[in-house]
């Protein structure tokens, strides 16, 4: 597992490597909102995360970056099959609001 | 009062006029050879705080160019537009990289400060200096990515730096800068991870910007034929559908190895940054505790992060020109 900034690098530089793809496999332009939705929120996610000091020994952030660690290598191996679309969406969607309540418990402590 | 209050030790103090401060603060219990150790040190501070400056200045750069190279995403790519609350957390990031350049600098002066330390001025300019980096430790208010620890015992170290200059406590006070020097070390290692992800952002982003445009023939690829034409003084023009896709797909291909190369240079100057930080500390612990330094030359790995410093203009020129 690793911490807290590496789990949301690694979100959104996988979102960030892969947009034009994603972009490109989304059949509705709702499907391309949800997806332009996630991404500007893990990158936000990102820099919030960049701006503010890390506590690693938190449990709280400890558990959620566990979570999030699994939820990546989801999204990792589902990005690689692209034949649901929907379903890539929904583990972005499902990694980035994890990433959200990480960055959140990050910026509070 | 003067801690070394000796006559001897004042004459000696007068004997060893022209060198650092530092001298003063470090070297004066064990006479001029000793100070010469001191002024070597204060002279090898002042040049690995300057690269130190210059790291946070290309590290600034990289971050500009990060600005620009969203708002090009943006108009390139409906679906990646650049909204304004991660606009403001990016430009909140520079400033904080703008603030450790300054502590930098601070530092740098401080150091050239005891460096040409050889008149009655010294004691009010060296507390003047030190007055300047406690402002720029001070400074610091978002601590990103580091325990608070680490720039509190800088604090405490730049206050009792400025405390014994003024009291005249050359003990203290080389004390202070030994410890300001072992906190500094700790805080830049504990910010590292912070420093290479910036710089892998920078080498992602436009990796993932370039690679589209690449595919959709919006570049040139005719310069990938000039190692066969420039021998002879041609300029080669690629007109043939075929061959440009293949180029096409050649340039695309280098995109991806010379951004692993980018983001890795970055990576080995942080590490080297932080080695010539940890050799500096370690020089200049050694001097305030009485111990000879023969060392005469800067950390070695101080060069090979000017190297990396040099060939961010190249690698970002409209960004540096901005920040510059």
């Amino acid at each position: 597992m690793q911490g807290p900034l590496q789990e949301l690098e690694t979100t959104y530089f996988a979102l960030q490597s892969q947009i034009n793809t994603l972009a490109a496999a989304c059949q509705s332009q709702d499907q391309r909102n949800a997806l332009s939705t996630q991404y500007v929120q893990a990158r936000q996610n990102y820099w919030a995360c960049i701006n503010k000091a890390f506590h690693d020994d938190d449990p709280a952030v400890a558990t959620l970056t566990n979570q999030i660690d699994t939820a990546n290598q989801q999204i990792q191996s589902a990005t690689q099959e692209m034949g649901d679309i929907a379903k890539v969406i929904n583990d972005i969607t499902n990694v980035v609001n994890l990433g959200t309540q990480l960055a959140a418990k990050v910026i509070t402590l | 009062m003067n801690e070394l209050g000796s006559g001897t030790v004042r004459d000696r103090r007068f004997l060893c006029r022209g060198a650092a401060l530092l001298v003063v603060f470090l070297g004066l219990p064990c006479g001029c050879k000793t100070s010469d150790d001191a002024a070597a040190a204060a002279s090898q501070l002042s040049s690995t705080a300057t690269t130190l400056a210059n790291y946070y200045a290309a590290l600034d750069t990289l971050v500009s160019e990060t600005d620009q190279l969203y708002q090009i995403q943006a108009a390139v790519n409906p679906i990646a537009p650049y909204d304004s609350q991660t606009q403001t957390l990016v430009k909140d990031t520079q400033t904080e990289i703008e603030q450790r350049e300054k502590l930098a600098s601070a530092l740098t002066t401080m150091a050239q400060t005891f460096a040409k330390f050889n008149g009655s001025t010294a004691a009010s300019d060296a507390s003047t200096a030190a007055g300047n980096l406690n402002s720029a430790v001070t400074a610091l208010k978002l601590p990103a990515s580091m325990s608070p620890s680490n720039v509190n015992l800088m604090k405490d170290a730049v206050s009792l730096i400025v405390k014994a200059i003024q009291e005249h406590k050359e003990r203290e006070a080389a004390a202070a800068i030994d410890k300001f020097t072992g906190a500094l070390d700790t805080w830049f290692t504990s910010e590292e991870p912070l420093y290479n992800s910036i710089g892998e952002t920078y080498a992602n982003l436009t990796l993932s910007l370039i690679q589209p445009l690449i595919e959709k023939g919006q570049v040139d690829a005719s310069s990938f034929l000039n190692a066969v034409f420039s021998p002879y003084g041609l300029t080669p023009q690629i007109t043939d559908t075929a061959l440009r896709n293949a180029a096409q797909s050649v340039l695309a291909a280098q995109t991806s190895k010379k951004s692993a190369a980018l983001a890795a240079a970055q990576v080995t100057a942080t590490t080297n940054m932080e080695k010539s930080l940890s050799e500096m500390a370690s020089r200049i612990h050694t001097v305030a505790t009485d111990k000879p330094m023969t060392l005469r030359s800067a950390p070695a790995t101080l060069a090979d992060v000017q190297n990396w410093i040099s060939l961010v203009p190249q690698i970002a020129p409209a960004a540096a020109a901005h920040t510059r």
